[in-house]
Protein backbone atom coordinates (compact mmCIF):
# COMPACT_ATOMS: atom_id res chain seq x y z
CA UNK A 1 0.00 0.00 0.00
CA UNK A 2 2.86 2.18 0.71
CA UNK A 3 4.23 1.73 -3.05
CA UNK A 4 1.10 2.41 -4.39
CA UNK A 5 0.67 5.66 -1.95
CA UNK A 6 4.26 6.92 -3.34
CA UNK A 7 2.91 6.32 -6.87
CA UNK A 8 -0.38 8.49 -6.63
CA UNK A 9 1.66 10.83 -4.79
CA UNK A 10 4.19 11.16 -7.54
CA UNK A 11 1.53 11.11 -10.24
CA UNK A 12 -0.47 14.29 -8.75
CA UNK A 13 2.75 16.06 -8.19
CA UNK A 14 3.43 15.59 -12.08
CA UNK A 15 -0.12 16.30 -13.37
CA UNK A 16 -1.90 19.42 -11.48
CA UNK A 17 -4.41 21.09 -13.44
CA UNK A 18 -5.40 24.10 -12.62
CA UNK A 19 -8.24 26.19 -12.96
CA UNK A 20 -8.13 29.85 -13.31
CA UNK A 21 -10.95 32.41 -11.02
CA UNK A 22 -10.79 35.73 -11.21
CA UNK A 23 -12.11 37.00 -7.32
CA UNK A 24 -13.00 40.46 -7.72
CA UNK A 25 -9.00 41.39 -9.15
CA UNK A 26 -8.09 44.34 -10.92
CA UNK A 27 -7.49 41.78 -13.92
CA UNK A 28 -3.37 42.42 -13.93
CA UNK A 29 -2.93 39.07 -11.97
CA UNK A 30 -5.29 37.47 -14.86
CA UNK A 31 -2.83 38.79 -17.07
CA UNK A 32 0.32 37.74 -15.57
CA UNK A 33 -1.76 34.33 -15.02
CA UNK A 34 -2.73 33.82 -18.60
CA UNK A 35 0.72 35.34 -19.19
CA UNK A 36 2.59 32.07 -17.71
CA UNK A 37 0.46 29.69 -19.91
CA UNK A 38 1.87 30.93 -22.87
CA UNK A 39 4.39 29.01 -24.78
CA UNK A 40 6.87 31.39 -23.94
CA UNK A 41 7.18 30.23 -20.44
CA UNK A 42 5.67 26.28 -21.22
CA UNK A 43 3.97 25.35 -17.91
CA UNK A 44 3.43 22.11 -19.63
CA UNK A 45 7.11 20.78 -19.17
CA UNK A 46 5.68 20.22 -15.80
CA UNK A 47 2.50 18.72 -16.67
CA UNK A 48 0.00 21.96 -15.98
CA UNK A 49 -2.32 22.22 -17.79
CA UNK A 50 -5.17 25.27 -17.84
CA UNK A 51 -9.11 23.80 -17.48
CA UNK A 52 -12.13 25.17 -17.90
CA UNK A 53 -14.39 23.10 -15.28
CA UNK A 54 -13.49 22.89 -11.78
CA UNK A 55 -14.35 18.79 -11.77
CA UNK A 56 -11.18 18.34 -14.06
CA UNK A 57 -9.30 21.04 -11.56
CA UNK A 58 -6.53 19.54 -9.08
CA UNK A 59 -5.66 23.51 -8.14
CA UNK A 60 -7.93 26.47 -7.94
CA UNK A 61 -5.70 29.87 -8.98
CA UNK A 62 -7.29 32.79 -7.77
CA UNK A 63 -6.45 36.50 -7.76
CA UNK A 64 -8.36 39.28 -6.01
CA UNK A 65 -9.39 40.29 -2.87
CA UNK A 66 -12.79 38.51 -2.53
CA UNK A 67 -15.43 40.85 -2.84
CA UNK A 68 -18.92 40.41 -1.76
CA UNK A 69 -20.35 39.89 -5.20
CA UNK A 70 -18.11 36.66 -5.56
CA UNK A 71 -17.92 35.15 -2.38
CA UNK A 72 -20.76 32.64 -2.74
CA UNK A 73 -19.68 32.16 -6.25
CA UNK A 74 -15.96 31.55 -5.02
CA UNK A 75 -17.11 28.96 -2.30
CA UNK A 76 -19.00 26.83 -4.83
CA UNK A 77 -16.64 26.57 -7.51
CA UNK A 78 -14.67 25.72 -4.78
CA UNK A 79 -17.04 22.82 -3.59
CA UNK A 80 -17.52 21.68 -7.13
CA UNK A 81 -13.98 20.40 -7.35
CA UNK A 82 -13.22 16.64 -6.74
CA UNK A 83 -10.77 16.09 -3.37
CA UNK A 84 -7.49 16.46 -3.29
CA UNK A 85 -8.43 19.92 -4.34
CA UNK A 86 -5.71 22.78 -3.74
CA UNK A 87 -6.07 26.94 -3.56
CA UNK A 88 -3.17 29.32 -5.10
CA UNK A 89 -3.85 32.99 -3.90
CA UNK A 90 -2.21 35.31 -6.84
CA UNK A 91 -1.19 39.02 -6.06
CA UNK A 92 -1.39 41.08 -2.86
CA UNK A 93 -5.10 41.54 -3.19
CA UNK A 94 -5.61 37.98 -3.00
CA UNK A 95 -3.34 37.49 0.01
CA UNK A 96 -4.32 39.94 2.29
CA UNK A 97 -6.86 42.20 0.27
CA UNK A 98 -4.00 44.61 -0.61
CA UNK A 99 -5.01 48.02 -1.10
CA UNK A 100 -8.73 47.09 -0.95
CA UNK A 101 -8.72 45.77 3.00
CA UNK A 102 -11.42 47.35 4.79
CA UNK A 103 -13.22 48.57 2.61
CA UNK A 104 -16.77 47.98 2.47
CA UNK A 105 -17.17 45.64 -0.19
CA UNK A 106 -14.86 43.05 0.45
CA UNK A 107 -13.64 40.37 2.14
CA UNK A 108 -9.74 40.55 2.86
CA UNK A 109 -8.06 37.96 0.59
CA UNK A 110 -8.68 34.28 0.05
CA UNK A 111 -7.72 32.75 2.78
CA UNK A 112 -10.92 34.24 4.81
CA UNK A 113 -13.45 32.26 2.54
CA UNK A 114 -11.93 29.40 1.23
CA UNK A 115 -8.53 27.41 2.89
CA UNK A 116 -5.49 28.81 1.09
CA UNK A 117 -1.95 26.98 0.18
CA UNK A 118 0.36 28.71 -1.06
CA UNK A 119 0.32 32.65 -0.80
CA UNK A 120 1.54 34.18 -4.12
CA UNK A 121 2.57 37.93 -3.37
CA UNK A 122 2.94 40.84 -6.09
CA UNK A 123 1.46 44.00 -7.50
CA UNK A 124 0.91 42.07 -10.29
CA UNK A 125 2.45 38.92 -9.53
CA UNK A 126 4.63 37.52 -12.30
CA UNK A 127 4.93 35.04 -14.46
CA UNK A 128 7.91 33.17 -12.83
CA UNK A 129 6.86 34.54 -9.19
CA UNK A 130 3.89 32.67 -10.02
CA UNK A 131 5.82 29.19 -11.60
CA UNK A 132 7.62 29.20 -8.49
CA UNK A 133 4.93 29.83 -6.58
CA UNK A 134 3.27 26.52 -8.14
CA UNK A 135 6.48 24.74 -7.68
CA UNK A 136 6.92 25.48 -4.03
CA UNK A 137 3.14 24.07 -3.42
CA UNK A 138 4.07 20.97 -4.85
CA UNK A 139 7.53 20.56 -3.24
CA UNK A 140 5.59 21.06 0.33
CA UNK A 141 3.03 18.59 -0.92
CA UNK A 142 5.75 15.83 -1.28
CA UNK A 143 6.96 16.85 2.49
CA UNK A 144 3.37 16.57 3.90
CA UNK A 145 1.40 13.95 1.79
CA UNK A 146 -1.07 12.90 4.03
CA UNK A 147 -1.49 15.69 6.44
CA UNK A 148 -2.90 18.82 5.42
CA UNK A 149 -0.41 21.26 3.57
CA UNK A 150 1.11 23.96 5.29
CA UNK A 151 0.61 27.16 3.73
CA UNK A 152 4.02 28.28 1.74
CA UNK A 153 4.97 31.77 0.42
CA UNK A 154 6.86 32.31 -3.02
CA UNK A 155 9.46 35.22 -3.29
CA UNK A 156 8.10 37.81 -4.93
CA UNK B 1 -12.94 -26.23 -24.16
CA UNK B 2 -9.63 -27.36 -22.77
CA UNK B 3 -8.31 -24.90 -19.70
CA UNK B 4 -5.04 -23.72 -21.35
CA UNK B 5 -6.72 -21.89 -24.59
CA UNK B 6 -9.19 -20.06 -22.25
CA UNK B 7 -6.13 -18.90 -20.12
CA UNK B 8 -4.07 -17.98 -23.86
CA UNK B 9 -7.70 -16.21 -25.11
CA UNK B 10 -7.96 -14.32 -21.66
CA UNK B 11 -3.88 -13.65 -22.35
CA UNK B 12 -4.84 -12.47 -25.44
CA UNK B 13 -7.94 -10.25 -24.55
CA UNK B 14 -6.31 -8.63 -21.37
CA UNK B 15 -2.49 -8.31 -21.77
CA UNK B 16 -1.15 -8.74 -25.70
CA UNK B 17 -2.65 -7.74 -28.01
CA UNK B 18 -5.47 -6.45 -25.96
CA UNK B 19 -6.41 -4.42 -22.73
CA UNK B 20 -3.39 -3.60 -21.61
CA UNK B 21 -0.97 -3.18 -24.62
CA UNK B 22 -3.68 -1.44 -26.54
CA UNK B 23 -3.15 1.55 -22.95
CA UNK B 24 0.35 1.46 -23.33
CA UNK B 25 0.14 2.03 -27.25
CA UNK B 26 -2.51 4.74 -26.47
CA UNK B 27 -0.50 6.65 -23.89
CA UNK B 28 2.31 6.51 -26.35
CA UNK B 29 0.08 7.93 -28.83
CA UNK B 30 -0.92 10.54 -26.61
CA UNK B 31 2.50 11.54 -25.66
CA UNK B 32 3.76 11.32 -29.34
CA UNK B 33 0.69 14.04 -30.04
CA UNK B 34 1.75 16.13 -27.74
CA UNK B 35 5.35 16.81 -27.66
CA UNK B 36 4.59 17.34 -31.90
CA UNK B 37 2.37 19.66 -30.97
CA UNK B 38 4.86 21.39 -28.41
CA UNK B 39 7.53 21.01 -30.87
CA UNK B 40 5.77 22.52 -33.66
CA UNK B 41 4.73 25.91 -31.16
CA UNK B 42 8.54 25.89 -30.47
CA UNK B 43 8.11 24.62 -26.56
CA UNK B 44 9.60 21.61 -25.19
CA UNK B 45 6.29 20.29 -23.95
CA UNK B 46 5.48 17.19 -21.39
CA UNK B 47 7.89 14.69 -20.48
CA UNK B 48 7.22 11.31 -21.69
CA UNK B 49 5.37 9.95 -18.31
CA UNK B 50 3.00 12.86 -18.65
CA UNK B 51 0.10 10.71 -20.01
CA UNK B 52 0.62 8.22 -17.51
CA UNK B 53 0.52 10.63 -14.78
CA UNK B 54 -2.17 12.05 -15.94
CA UNK B 55 -4.11 8.72 -16.08
CA UNK B 56 -2.87 7.76 -12.25
CA UNK B 57 -3.78 11.36 -10.67
CA UNK B 58 -7.41 10.62 -12.15
CA UNK B 59 -7.54 7.34 -11.53
CA UNK B 60 -6.89 7.85 -7.72
CA UNK B 61 -9.35 11.29 -7.18
CA UNK B 62 -12.49 11.56 -6.03
CA UNK B 63 -15.77 11.32 -8.70
CA UNK B 64 -18.45 13.28 -8.66
CA UNK B 65 -21.76 12.39 -9.39
CA UNK B 66 -24.05 15.26 -9.92
CA UNK B 67 -27.45 15.16 -8.15
CA UNK B 68 -29.39 16.20 -11.13
CA UNK B 69 -27.51 13.08 -13.21
CA UNK B 70 -29.14 9.89 -14.24
CA UNK B 71 -26.58 7.73 -11.86
CA UNK B 72 -26.05 4.43 -13.83
CA UNK B 73 -25.62 6.20 -17.38
CA UNK B 74 -23.07 8.71 -15.91
CA UNK B 75 -21.16 5.97 -14.68
CA UNK B 76 -21.58 3.63 -17.45
CA UNK B 77 -20.99 5.32 -20.44
CA UNK B 78 -17.25 5.85 -20.24
CA UNK B 79 -17.01 1.74 -19.34
CA UNK B 80 -18.85 1.53 -22.91
CA UNK B 81 -16.59 3.83 -24.54
CA UNK B 82 -13.46 1.74 -23.32
CA UNK B 83 -15.01 -1.40 -24.04
CA UNK B 84 -16.32 -0.67 -27.36
CA UNK B 85 -12.63 0.81 -28.77
CA UNK B 86 -10.55 -1.96 -27.33
CA UNK B 87 -13.15 -4.47 -29.19
CA UNK B 88 -12.34 -2.98 -32.67
CA UNK B 89 -8.65 -3.49 -31.79
CA UNK B 90 -9.45 -7.43 -32.45
CA UNK B 91 -10.70 -7.41 -35.92
CA UNK B 92 -8.12 -5.15 -36.90
CA UNK B 93 -4.77 -6.64 -38.61
CA UNK B 94 -1.63 -5.40 -37.27
CA UNK B 95 1.27 -7.19 -37.87
CA UNK B 96 0.38 -10.30 -40.22
CA UNK B 97 -2.23 -10.29 -42.54
CA UNK B 98 -4.46 -12.33 -40.18
CA UNK B 99 -6.44 -10.62 -37.28
CA UNK B 100 -6.60 -11.96 -33.82
CA UNK B 101 -10.62 -12.62 -34.70
CA UNK B 102 -11.87 -12.40 -38.11
CA UNK B 103 -14.84 -13.53 -40.17
CA UNK B 104 -16.54 -12.20 -43.52
CA UNK B 105 -18.12 -8.58 -42.45
CA UNK B 106 -15.75 -7.95 -39.87
CA UNK B 107 -15.55 -4.25 -41.28
CA UNK B 108 -18.67 -3.53 -41.28
CA UNK B 109 -18.48 -4.46 -37.19
CA UNK B 110 -15.10 -2.48 -36.46
CA UNK B 111 -16.82 0.78 -38.09
CA UNK B 112 -19.96 0.56 -36.08
CA UNK B 113 -17.83 -0.77 -32.61
CA UNK B 114 -15.93 2.96 -33.73
CA UNK B 115 -18.50 4.70 -33.38
CA UNK B 116 -19.71 3.60 -30.19
CA UNK B 117 -17.38 6.17 -28.25
CA UNK B 118 -19.31 9.31 -30.21
CA UNK B 119 -22.58 8.18 -28.78
CA UNK B 120 -20.95 7.41 -25.59
CA UNK B 121 -19.90 11.09 -24.91
CA UNK B 122 -23.54 11.56 -26.54
CA UNK B 123 -25.54 9.63 -23.79
CA UNK B 124 -23.21 10.82 -20.95
CA UNK B 125 -22.98 14.21 -21.77
CA UNK B 126 -26.89 14.27 -21.99
CA UNK B 127 -27.52 12.32 -18.87
CA UNK B 128 -24.85 14.82 -16.72
CA UNK B 129 -27.88 17.44 -16.97
CA UNK B 130 -25.87 20.39 -17.46
CA UNK B 131 -26.33 22.90 -19.93
CA UNK B 132 -22.96 23.11 -21.08
CA UNK B 133 -22.39 19.37 -21.65
CA UNK B 134 -25.81 19.22 -23.03
CA UNK B 135 -24.48 21.43 -25.91
CA UNK B 136 -21.52 19.55 -26.51
CA UNK B 137 -23.63 16.41 -26.25
CA UNK B 138 -26.31 17.85 -29.22
CA UNK B 139 -22.55 19.03 -31.32
CA UNK B 140 -20.76 15.75 -31.09
CA UNK B 141 -24.01 13.64 -32.01
CA UNK B 142 -24.32 16.17 -34.95
CA UNK B 143 -20.93 15.86 -36.18
CA UNK B 144 -21.37 12.51 -36.25
CA UNK B 145 -23.76 12.71 -39.10
CA UNK B 146 -21.20 14.62 -40.64
CA UNK B 147 -17.99 12.71 -40.50
CA UNK B 148 -19.32 9.15 -40.97
CA UNK B 149 -20.57 9.58 -44.25
CA UNK B 150 -17.09 10.68 -45.21
CA UNK B 151 -15.04 7.61 -43.20
CA UNK B 152 -17.73 4.58 -44.14
CA UNK B 153 -17.42 5.59 -48.13
CA UNK B 154 -13.77 5.99 -48.11
CA UNK B 155 -12.90 2.53 -45.88
CA UNK B 156 -15.98 0.55 -47.95
CA UNK B 157 -14.27 1.48 -51.63
CA UNK B 158 -11.37 -0.34 -51.38
CA UNK B 159 -13.40 -3.72 -49.87
CA UNK B 160 -15.50 -3.39 -53.12
CA UNK B 161 -12.58 -3.78 -55.26
CA UNK B 162 -10.96 -6.24 -52.97
CA UNK B 163 -14.19 -8.01 -53.23
CA UNK B 164 -14.17 -9.32 -49.06
CA UNK B 165 -15.81 -7.16 -46.50
CA UNK B 166 -12.86 -8.50 -43.92
CA UNK B 167 -10.30 -6.77 -42.99
CA UNK B 168 -7.75 -9.31 -43.37
CA UNK B 169 -8.77 -10.08 -46.94
CA UNK B 170 -8.28 -6.67 -47.75
CA UNK B 171 -4.76 -6.13 -46.40
CA UNK B 172 -4.15 -9.66 -48.16
CA UNK B 173 -5.31 -8.69 -51.49
CA UNK B 174 -3.70 -5.17 -51.27
CA UNK B 175 -0.17 -6.47 -49.99
CA UNK B 176 -0.14 -8.60 -53.16
CA UNK B 177 -1.28 -5.96 -55.44
CA UNK B 178 0.62 -2.88 -53.98
CA UNK B 179 -0.46 -0.79 -57.50
CA UNK B 180 -3.88 -1.46 -56.69
CA UNK B 181 -3.70 0.71 -53.29
CA UNK B 182 -2.05 3.85 -55.29
CA UNK B 183 -5.41 4.35 -56.33
CA UNK B 184 -7.21 4.20 -52.90
CA UNK B 185 -4.80 7.14 -52.28
CA UNK B 186 -8.16 9.87 -52.58
CA UNK B 187 -9.32 7.46 -50.01
CA UNK B 188 -6.59 7.60 -47.16
CA UNK B 189 -6.71 11.99 -47.23
CA UNK B 190 -10.63 11.31 -47.25
CA UNK B 191 -10.33 8.75 -43.77
CA UNK B 192 -7.62 11.03 -42.17
CA UNK B 193 -9.47 14.34 -42.59
CA UNK B 194 -12.86 12.05 -40.57
CA UNK B 195 -10.70 10.18 -38.40
CA UNK B 196 -10.60 13.83 -36.95
CA UNK B 197 -13.91 14.38 -36.66
CA UNK B 198 -13.99 11.16 -35.01
CA UNK B 199 -11.66 12.07 -32.36
CA UNK B 200 -12.88 15.62 -31.60
CA UNK B 201 -10.19 17.10 -32.54
CA UNK B 202 -9.17 20.50 -33.81
CA UNK B 203 -10.09 21.88 -36.62
CA UNK B 204 -13.60 19.39 -35.64
CA UNK B 205 -13.21 20.26 -31.53
CA UNK B 206 -16.90 22.27 -31.26
CA UNK B 207 -17.94 19.19 -29.15
CA UNK B 208 -15.74 20.13 -26.39
CA UNK B 209 -14.70 23.40 -27.45
CA UNK B 210 -13.03 24.39 -24.17
CA UNK B 211 -13.26 28.48 -24.99
CA UNK B 212 -17.13 28.44 -25.67
CA UNK B 213 -18.53 25.52 -23.67
CA UNK B 214 -15.97 24.67 -20.83
CA UNK B 215 -15.63 20.85 -21.45
CA UNK B 216 -18.41 19.70 -24.23
CA UNK B 217 -19.81 16.63 -22.82
CA UNK B 218 -16.91 16.03 -20.25
CA UNK B 219 -18.01 19.29 -17.85
CA UNK B 220 -19.21 17.16 -14.94
CA UNK B 221 -16.77 13.83 -15.45
CA UNK B 222 -14.08 13.53 -12.89
CA UNK B 223 -11.79 11.31 -11.42
CA UNK B 224 -12.25 7.45 -12.74
CA UNK B 225 -14.94 8.27 -15.21
CA UNK B 226 -12.89 11.00 -16.90
CA UNK B 227 -9.89 8.82 -16.77
CA UNK B 228 -11.76 6.34 -18.77
CA UNK B 229 -13.39 8.77 -21.35
CA UNK B 230 -10.00 9.96 -21.72
CA UNK B 231 -8.01 6.47 -22.02
CA UNK B 232 -10.88 5.74 -24.75
CA UNK B 233 -10.34 8.71 -26.84
CA UNK B 234 -6.52 7.81 -27.02
CA UNK B 235 -7.29 3.83 -27.79
CA UNK B 236 -10.04 4.73 -30.11
CA UNK B 237 -6.51 7.56 -31.70
CA UNK B 238 -4.46 4.19 -32.23
CA UNK B 239 -7.42 1.91 -33.09
CA UNK B 240 -8.55 4.50 -36.17
CA UNK B 241 -4.96 4.71 -37.04
CA UNK B 242 -4.43 1.18 -36.95
CA UNK B 243 -7.47 0.64 -39.40
CA UNK B 244 -6.09 2.80 -41.99
CA UNK B 245 -2.80 1.30 -41.54
CA UNK B 246 -4.32 -2.40 -42.14
CA UNK B 247 -6.91 -0.91 -45.30
CA UNK B 248 -4.33 1.70 -47.00
CA UNK B 249 -1.44 0.84 -45.78
CA UNK B 250 -1.08 -3.10 -45.89
CA UNK B 251 2.97 -3.52 -46.64
CA UNK B 252 5.76 -5.63 -45.02
CA UNK B 253 3.10 -8.35 -43.42
CA UNK B 254 4.95 -10.39 -44.69
CA UNK B 255 8.39 -10.40 -43.22
CA UNK B 256 7.95 -12.42 -40.00
CA UNK B 257 6.39 -10.53 -36.47
CA UNK B 258 9.18 -8.41 -35.43
CA UNK B 259 9.71 -6.66 -38.62
CA UNK B 260 6.12 -6.88 -38.68
CA UNK B 261 5.60 -5.02 -35.50
CA UNK B 262 8.26 -2.55 -36.09
CA UNK B 263 6.40 -1.37 -39.64
CA UNK B 264 3.14 -0.97 -37.73
CA UNK B 265 4.53 1.41 -35.29
CA UNK B 266 5.89 3.06 -37.96
CA UNK B 267 2.47 2.72 -39.91
CA UNK B 268 0.60 4.30 -36.90
CA UNK B 269 3.63 6.99 -35.48
CA UNK B 270 3.02 8.35 -39.54
CA UNK B 271 -0.96 8.95 -39.08
CA UNK B 272 -0.79 10.02 -35.52
CA UNK B 273 1.78 12.70 -36.97
CA UNK B 274 -0.41 13.69 -39.48
CA UNK B 275 -3.59 14.03 -37.07
CA UNK B 276 -0.92 16.43 -34.96
CA UNK B 277 0.13 18.14 -37.66
CA UNK B 278 -3.19 19.12 -38.56
CA UNK B 279 -4.15 20.35 -34.95
CA UNK B 280 -1.08 22.60 -35.24
CA UNK B 281 -2.27 24.02 -38.33
CA UNK B 282 -5.87 24.97 -38.36
CA UNK B 283 -8.59 26.22 -36.14
CA UNK B 284 -11.69 25.12 -34.84
CA UNK B 285 -14.37 25.19 -37.50
CA UNK B 286 -18.09 26.36 -36.61
CA UNK B 287 -20.47 23.04 -36.46
CA UNK B 288 -21.78 24.09 -39.92
CA UNK B 289 -18.81 24.87 -41.34
CA UNK B 290 -17.98 21.32 -40.24
CA UNK B 291 -21.37 20.02 -41.82
CA UNK B 292 -20.78 21.84 -45.52
CA UNK B 293 -17.13 20.28 -45.54
CA UNK B 294 -17.68 17.05 -44.93
CA UNK B 295 -21.20 16.62 -47.15
CA UNK B 296 -20.29 19.47 -49.80
CA UNK B 297 -16.50 18.49 -50.05
CA UNK B 298 -15.49 15.03 -48.18
CA UNK B 299 -18.33 13.29 -49.45
CA UNK B 300 -18.69 13.58 -53.14
CA UNK B 301 -14.74 12.87 -53.00
CA UNK B 302 -15.69 9.90 -51.51
CA UNK B 303 -17.77 8.83 -54.00
CA UNK B 304 -14.87 9.77 -56.79
CA UNK B 305 -13.29 7.36 -55.05
CA UNK B 306 -16.13 4.64 -55.04
CA UNK B 307 -16.62 4.61 -58.97
CA UNK B 308 -12.51 5.00 -59.74
CA UNK B 309 -12.38 1.31 -57.75
CA UNK B 310 -15.87 -0.20 -59.74
CA UNK B 311 -13.90 0.63 -62.65
CA UNK B 312 -10.77 -0.30 -61.66
CA UNK B 313 -12.68 -3.56 -60.82
CA UNK B 314 -14.24 -3.41 -64.32
CA UNK B 315 -11.31 -3.56 -65.93
CA UNK B 316 -9.94 -6.18 -64.16
CA UNK B 317 -13.33 -8.16 -64.69
CA UNK B 318 -12.91 -8.05 -68.68
CA UNK B 319 -9.21 -8.65 -68.62
CA UNK B 320 -8.19 -5.35 -69.81
CA UNK B 321 -5.97 -4.40 -66.77
CA UNK B 322 -4.29 -6.76 -64.89
CA UNK B 323 -2.69 -6.27 -61.55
Amino acid sequence: MALLQKIVTWARLKSPWILHFNSGACNACDIEIVASLTPQYDVERFGVQLKGTPRHADVLVCSGPVTRQIKDRLIRIYEQMPQPKFVVAVGTCACSGGVFKGCYNVTAGIDTVIPVSAYIPGCPASPTAIIDGVVKLLASLEATEEKAPEPVAAEE
Amino acid sequence: MHWSSILWALFQILIFPGLLFLVALALAAEFVDRKLYARLQNRLGPPWFQPLADLIKLLAKQEVVPDLADKFMFVVTPMFALTAAVTASFYIPIWSHQALCSFPGDVIVVLYLLTIPTITFFLGGWYSRSVYSMIGAARSIMQLFAYEIPLFLAILAPALLAGTWSLSGMSLFYAHRPLLSLLNLLGLAIALVALLGKLERVPFDAPEAETEIVAGSFTEYSGRLLALFRLAIDVEMVVGASLLAAVFLPFGMDFGPVAGFGLYLAKILAVISMLSLMRTLFARLRLDQMINFCWQIAAPLAFVQLMADLVAKGTIARGVMIP
